[in-house]
């Protein structure tokens, strides 16, 4: 009887230590996850809608027109004197091993403006060259697989090999994320068309 | 002086963890894709491998045989949790391409093994050094890896471009079948070699 009580407060005494050190680690590196996270947003945000302008998270929620496409955050982009140029959402849309999370910004009069993967665990040389900013899907052009859908009408079917031109090798990735922006510019226009005037 | 020495030559070639005990392969294949992976990922396992064994070697006086390895599972969590963390808070974008890998070094056989073999049984220094030597050990052997596949799969070694544009990657080379083509050479390369030495001594 002891023995076991013995066993316990050892075992219980070193993780409480343990959990302390933790706490203490947490509480420092937490505040730069934050700012880091901060940063890339912002980044993201400009990067799919670069100019001058500003931007400010819209507290609403929009319906994703497809089912498998769902998303978080989304942020309105107004010009310096006040007037809605577009909005950017926070798009997740299921890739070939894990969900992509990308942000899609919408221009006011239903084109795309810009795509950006924040997050995908995409298969390296093949899907993974949908975020690389040296694969060309036209060589010529140097358009890259995102670049594509800049200027695209939401009304556009979105379908690789079609309209959209696929990653070779990759055409579930290619499909994941054209159907992601094809629901996130649909939802957005259909939202802007209504706002209207605002 | 000399066998202090022979502690960490011990896990650097004589007992390698990746290549002579042959142990902890799964996020040695996941991991050395690329350089820059294989660097964070030797960062991390370096860190909570020599922590690891310097706290169990310092407390070992006090540990009661029977609970020996949650009371090493504790500590050796402790340290992956602390090096995730400081990975996630400098290293992001790195971070986020092998994140599980770093957390799974809290099941890694290597530290867990060198927790029972050696930090339990031997004294705080002799530990350190040992953590020390299976560190270099585990790291030489994952970024030579590292620069081997990213160079011919991707044409780059940490990302700089080394080979001439005209060469077309073998993508084969960062997917997962190449960790063990190359994991296989290098293990038959050094046992060839190791013998080639023990005949010329004889």
């Amino acid at each position: 009887m002891n023995k076991i009580v013995k066993l316990a407060v050892v075992l219980g005494v070193i993780s409480a230590i343990a959990g302390g050190i933790l706490a203490g680690v947490y509480q420092f590196t937490a505040p730069v996850i934050e700012a880091r996270n901060q940063a890339a947003l912002k980044a993201g945000l400009l990067e799919v809608f670069p100019g001058n302008y500003k931007f400010s998270e819209l507290k609403i929620k929009l319906k994703s027109p497809d089912p498998a496409v769902t998303f978080g955050k989304i942020y309105k982009v107004e010009d310096s004197s006040g007037n809605l140029v577009g909005i950017i959402l926070d798009v997740t849309t299921p890739g070939d091993q894990a969900p992509i999370e990308m942000l899609v910004g919408v221009n006011r009069n239903g084109t795309i403006n810009g795509v950006k993967i924040l997050k995908s665990l995409e298969t390296p040389g093949l899907g993974a060259n949908a975020s690389n900013p040296h694969y060309y899907v036209n060589k010529k052009k140097k358009i890259t697989f995102l670049g594509q859908f800049k200027g695209k009408k939401v009304t556009d079917p979105f379908i690789p090999k079609k309209d959209v031109i696929a990653i070779t090798g990759a055409t579930i990735t290619s499909t994941a994320v054209s159907r992601g922006v094809k629901a996130a510019g649909v939802a957005a226009y259909e939202y802007m068309q209504k706002a209207g005037g605002s | 002086m000399k066998d202090k020495l022979k502690i960490i030559w011990n896990g650097i070639v004589p007992s390698n963890p990746v290549l002579i005990l042959a142990i902890g392969l799964c996020s040695v294949v996941a991991v050395t894709n690329f350089v820059k992976n294989a660097l964070l990922m030797s960062f991390a396992f370096s860190f909570v491998l020599i922590l690891s064994e310097v706290i169990v070697s310092s407390i070992r006086k006090w540990i009661p045989d029977e609970i020996r390895v949650p009371i090493f599972v504790v500590v050796i969590a402790t340290f992956t949790t602390i090096a995730a963390l400081l990975s996630h808070a400098y290293f992001p974008s790195v971070y986020d391409a092998i994140k599980l890998y770093i957390l799974l070094v809290v099941v890694n056989c290597i530290i867990i093994g060198r927790a029972e073999a050696f930090a339990y049984k031997n004294g705080v220094f002799d530990s350190l050094l040992d953590g020390i030597g299976m560190s270099l050990g585990y790291s030489w052997v994952i970024i030579t890896i590292a620069v081997i596949r990213e160079l011919f799969g991707n044409g780059t070694i940490a990302n700089i471009r080394v080979m001439p544009h005209i060469y077309q990657p073998a993508l084969i080379m960062i997917l997962p079948p190449a960790g063990f083509l190359v994991l296989g050479v290098l293990v038959g390369w050094l046992e060839w070699s190791l013998k080639k030495k023990k005949e010329a001594k004889k």
